[in-house]
């Protein structure tokens, strides 16, 4: 009897210290989990939650901007400055000068620093911001802000100067630096990392040159050069969508994904314009609109004369690499004798656009693009497009990377060969030889026709105007040959801009002919 | 009878209690699931009061001092990167345990033994806060607060003869208070040699131990014998001001100290080129060593002379002598005008065998440009004898902490002492008429002067001097003048002071060392920063 109460109790009181320890597993469990999504849940607060959990001691120090400050790093960046500025400057030169001379400029033959110091002055972070747009991908961009004292001197050297040194002053950067990190599962965990600089806020790099010992007209056009060639190399390859890839080492991944490529087509039709405005004294304005993605690549509609509602019906194709960022820009221009001006610009996020639907869009002109320089109100009429976008399949895009490296070893072949003097210079259907008059047809690719004065540029100040001609080896190869007086660029007949589809990775070889490609006019 | 009863009831209650506890334990914990859920996070406004009372602990530090800043974007860096961070991290670590468990089963007749789940779960670790500490060494000093509340899931299974245990990590949590100080500084990315870490304060550790599903952590008092164990193990390696130090870059490479002395000896030269219209030229050598910021030394002039002897000798510093070469270049003395340059030749210290003088005999060239048609010419020879000595290990100048105070060097009076005083940097420092600053030190009527920084308000100088002194300079005062000399030779505005002041020594032969930002007087915001040693003999 009393063993069988004694294993009755005995089992009760076995079960029941079980129970007892199960209990206090799940107490305890429950205590670390909760703690768990406290943790979680503090180490991401916004405003609201901050507000339910202090009620009204609100700390009023606290505030969530959308880019988060980081008092902190400016404190460490300014203690570390003198050592980053010193290690970086062995690093710049090495990295930039090879820049310099692919983007250099025509009339210059070197361009190299002689000197080069970053100053006392560290950069400000003034915000950074992390998200995550794609999986897989972390992004994070930096406001960043210079306005530093660096003491760098170019070399520049020319046809007709020996070595002038250009000192470049007062530096100021402001801007947002894109760094994106492709991760991977494999330590470091990040297997590559994209920089870029956000082009919306525009990134703004002012600087004062100043010769050194000699004076800055010695080379006629030499300060607008250098702007050119900064501004060239800031949004060619940096200003987003263009970026920089580096892969980390160690990780062997492909990195072709986050390179940029030609995305889709944008077809548009400039279908007319309403309402322009007046700005002849004489007769009414002669309009005519280009139209561009990329700003080295624009495309020319016809000139209507004397219209203020001008029908134009015309067909451009432009090539999209980012459609998330770029958007299309079209500006109304009146032909004038000397400087066109312009009636009224307009732009088209391309975000907006459905792939394969064919839109009619009325776009109201603005007088300008930056809001803060409009000032006065006055309409100034509408543009009628029609538009579509077709985003490329595989093989086209494929098909358009063949078609942008052909373009990339010809301009390296015409390098080579001496046509051109630097692969800055835009290698259109037609080398146009200035000044003789004569058309030298190349073998070009692009449809666009530029006045290339390498080589046979006259040095020299001033404008000179020369006839080019030209032709667009285009699509099928045969060639729309447009020709027409035109004015050469400002300096040795460098005219990059225009119609003429001309920078170093171009992806933006029209399939399809425009047929409009003589007279170009440099801006 | 009485006896055998309460005999028999006991050892039944022995029975029964070994019973109830496998029923209870089939019962109630080798059932239940042993895998981890994710939690469910409710957003923070759906809580009611109750749960936020339980919060209030926890509120991160940046919201309650405002010394510290807020670091949510490293947060959701780390959010974003979680997953592939604890993928990576567990593919290691199983990589890493493989041969060490391979290595040690065999001792314990263990069948094997294997990871059965690894995974660090899906909560990242999370930075409340972080305060930066400015001084005035070379060093940057960080402080997060770090909490990690994870859910990883870590459960081993071993087994052997035919039976299976497994144990089972859960639910850790580490909060921890760490400082990291980057230190010292150097001009070559990353930009510090080391990195220390240490805690500032005990870490609070929490987790559940399973063992055949039962939690050992739920033992009462366990729990807290473990923890307290655990913080004593970790506070003895690491609680401030204890240190883990991680060397980052090789010290003495980072900062280019000198390696070695390179004895040149320049005998002679001959058959010059002629290049004075009348009369032979007027030779002297110059001789630099590449990549190196110290002036180039000079031999004397040999008037008239094409086939000169000097038999000059000079020592050189060699920071690094793989890639550094010294330069010989054979100079034209002029009385008037540029001195021209008649030939040149370099010497890579890497071809020089240490410790053996060699004598050289160079052919002097135009240009160091090998495809330069006008070299072929015979521009004459030179003649040196070269001796490299790297130093030994015992007088090679070993790498010290900025903190630390070197002995005087040679020929300091016993008894007395050397002061050094480095100049480091200045701010906020403003002329009237030009601020072109530059740093003046008066002790005992003797001054010394650093350079002038053109047109700068924050000038950074980094300049060290020396004053030998006969006895500590107790009484004495230093007197640190900061003036602005005019840029143009011009008679009005030559010089001017921008501010000053007087250090008490006294300090400095206490402390052995003062590294201080000083208040400038007579100058509105201007501050220096002056580090001073007191060194002696012994």
């Amino acid at each position: 009897m009393g063993l069988i109460s004694g294993i009755l109790i005995g089992t009760i009181f076995g079960i029941a210290i079980m129970a007892g320890w199960r209990q206090m597993m799940i107490y305890r469990s429950n205590k670390r989990i909760s703690k768990a999504v406290d943790i979680k849940l503090l180490g991401c607060l916004n405003r609201d939650d901050l507000r339910k959990i202090c009620g009204d001691n609100f700390p009023e120090w606290i505030s969530f901007p959308v880019f988060e400050q980081v008092k902190w790093l400016n404190k460490q960046l300014s203690k570390l400055w003198p050592y980053v500025e010193e290690a970086a400057r062995i690093i710049i030169k090495e990295s930039v000068e090879p820049l310099l001379e692919e983007y250099r400029p025509t009339g210059i033959t070197s361009l190299k620093f002689n000197k080069l110091s970053l100053g006392t002055v560290p950069p400000k972070i003034e915000g950074i911001r992390v998200q995550s747009l794609k999986k897989g991908q972390i992004t994070m961009d930096i406001d960043l802000r210079w306005g530093g004292d660096p003491n760098i001197v170019l070399g520049v050297e020319a046809a007709v100067v020996a070595n002038l040194p250009i000192q470049l002053k007062d530096l100021q950067v402001f801007t947002v630096v894109r760094v994106i990190f492709q991760l991977c599962e494999e330590i470091p965990c990040i297997s590559a990392v994209v920089v870029a600089l956000l082009s919306e806020p525009e990134p703004k790099i002012d600087y004062t040159l100043k010769a050194v010992g000699g004076s800055l007209t010695a080379i006629p056009g030499l300060s607008d050069m250098i702007d050119d060639t900064v501004k060239t190399i800031v949004t060619d390859m940096l200003q987003w969508p263009h970026r920089i890839v580096l892969s980390i080492g160690g990780v062997n991944v492909d990195t072709s994904d986050l390179e940029l490529k030609p995305q889709g087509q944008v077809t548009l039709t400039i279908v007319k314009a309403n309402n322009l405005k007046n700005l002849e004294m004489i007769g009414k304005s002669d309009p005519y609109v280009t139209a561009y993605i990329r700003p080295l690549e624009k495309f020319k509609t016809k000139v209507v004369d004397n219209n203020l509602n001008p029908v134009w019906n015309h067909v451009i194709q432009l090539i999209a690499e980012d459609k998330e960022t770029q958007f299309a820009v079209f500006e109304v221009l009146d032909q004038d004798i000397g400087q066109d001006k312009r009636l009224g610009i307009a732009k088209l996020p391309l975000i907006d656009l459905e792939p394969e639907v064919e839109k009619e869009i009325e776009l109201k002109l603005q007088p300008s693009l930056d809001m803060l320089k409009i000032k006065d109100k006055k309409d100034r009429g509408t543009l009628t497009i029609k538009v579509k976008y077709h985003h490329f399949t595989k093989e086209e895009q494929d098909a358009a990377i063949e078609q942008e490296k052909k373009i990339l070893e010809e301009k390296k072949r015409l390098k080579a060969e001496g046509l051109i003097g630097s692969t800055m210079d835009a290698i259109d259907g037609a080398a146009g030889l200035v000044g003789s008059g004569v058309g030298l047809v190349g073998s070009g690719v692009v449809s666009g026709v530029g006045l290339v004065g390498s080589g046979v540029g006259i040095v020299g100040s001033g404008v000179v105007s020369g006839v080019g001609a030209g032709a667009g080896l285009v699509g099928s190869g045969l060639g729309a040959v447009g020709s027409g007086i035109s004015k050469a660029g400002k300096f040795m007949g460098r005219t990059i801009t225009g119609t003429s589809g001309s920078r170093k990775s171009g992806a933006s070889t029209p399939v399809n002919s425009v047929e409009e490609n003589g007279g170009v006019k440099p801006r | 009878m009485g006896v055998i009863s309460t005999l028999l009831g006991f050892s039944g209650f022995g029975i029964g209690v070994s019973a109830g506890l496998v029923i209870g334990y089939y019962l109630f914990i080798y059932f239940q699931p042993t895998d981890v859920k994710d939690p469910i996070i409710r957003p923070l406004v759906e809580r009611d009061s109750e749960t936020l009372q339980r919060m209030l602990p926890e509120i991160p530090l940046w919201v309650k001092n405002p010394d510290f800043d807020r670091v949510d974007w490293l947060n959701k860096f780390i959010e974003y990167m979680w997953p592939y961070l604890d993928k990576a991290i567990c593919k290691t670590a199983k990589e890493i345990a493989k041969p060490i468990i391979a290595e040690q089963i065999p001792k314990f007749k263990i069948d094997s033994v294997e990871f059965e789940t690894l995974t660090l779960g899906s909560l990242p670790p999370t930075f409340q806060g972080m305060k930066v500490y400015v001084t005035d060494e070379k060093e940057l000093i960080m402080e997060p607060s770090l909490k990690w509340a994870g859910n990883p899931n870590v459960s081993v299974v071993a087994k052997s003869f035919g039976l299976k245990a497994t144990v089972q990590v859960l639910d850790l949590q580490v909060f921890a208070l760490p400082r990291i100080t980057l230190k010292p500084l150097v001009p070559s990315f990353p930009c510090f040699a080391k990195i220390c870490l240490s805690l500032m304060e005990k870490p609070h550790v929490d987790f559940g131990l399973r063992l055949f599903g039962a939690d050992l952590m739920s033992v009462p008092g366990l729990y807290r014998f473990v923890q307290e164990k655990i913080k004593e193990q970790v506070a003895n390696m690491y609680l401030w001001p204890r240190t883990l130090e991680v060397q980052i870059l090789d010290p003495s490479k980072a900062l280019k100290k000198p390696v070695g002395i390179l004895h040149v000896k320049v005998l002679h030269a001959m058959k010059l080129k002629k290049k004075d219209l009348l009369g032979a030229s007027d030779p002297y050598v110059k001789i630099k060593l590449t990549e190196s910021k110290l002036p180039s030394k000079k031999t004397t002039v040999k008037h008239k002379n094409l086939n000169p002897e000097w038999n000059e000798e000079f020592n050189m510093v060699v920071k690094d002598p793989e890639s550094q070469a010294v330069e010989f270049q054979v100079y034209d003395w002029e009385q008037i005008g540029k001195h021209d340059r008649m030939g040149m030749n370099v010497v890579p210290l890497k071809e020089l065998v240490p410790d053996e003088p060699k004598t050289v005999t160079l052919n002097l060239l135009k240009n160091m440009d090998l495809n330069d048609v006008q070299n072929e010419k015979s521009r004459g020879q030179i003649v040196v004898e070269l001796l490299y000595k790297p130093f030994k290990d015992e007088d090679m100048p070993t790498f010290e902490d900025a903190g630390t105070v070197q002995k005087a060097s040679e020929g300091t009076p016993p008894g007395g002492g050397e002061l050094v005083v480095r100049v480091h940097e200045a701010q906020d420092v403003e002329g009237k008429h030009h601020t072109n600053p530059y740093v003046r030190i008066l002790l005992k009527g003797e001054e010394r002067k650093t350079k002038h920084i053109k047109k700068n308000r924050d000038p950074r100088w980094d300049e060290e001097f020396k004053f030998k002194l006969e006895e500590p300079p107790v009484n004495d005062k230093l007197h640190v003048e900061v003036a602005s000399a005019s840029s143009r030779i011009g008679l009005l505005h030559p010089k001017e002071s921008l501010g000053y002041v007087d250090i008490n020594l006294g300090d400095v032969v206490h402390n052995r060392r003062i590294n201080e930002k000083y208040h400038l007087i007579d100058s509105r915001n201007g501050k220096i920063q002056i580090e001073l040693q007191w060194r002696t003999v012994s």
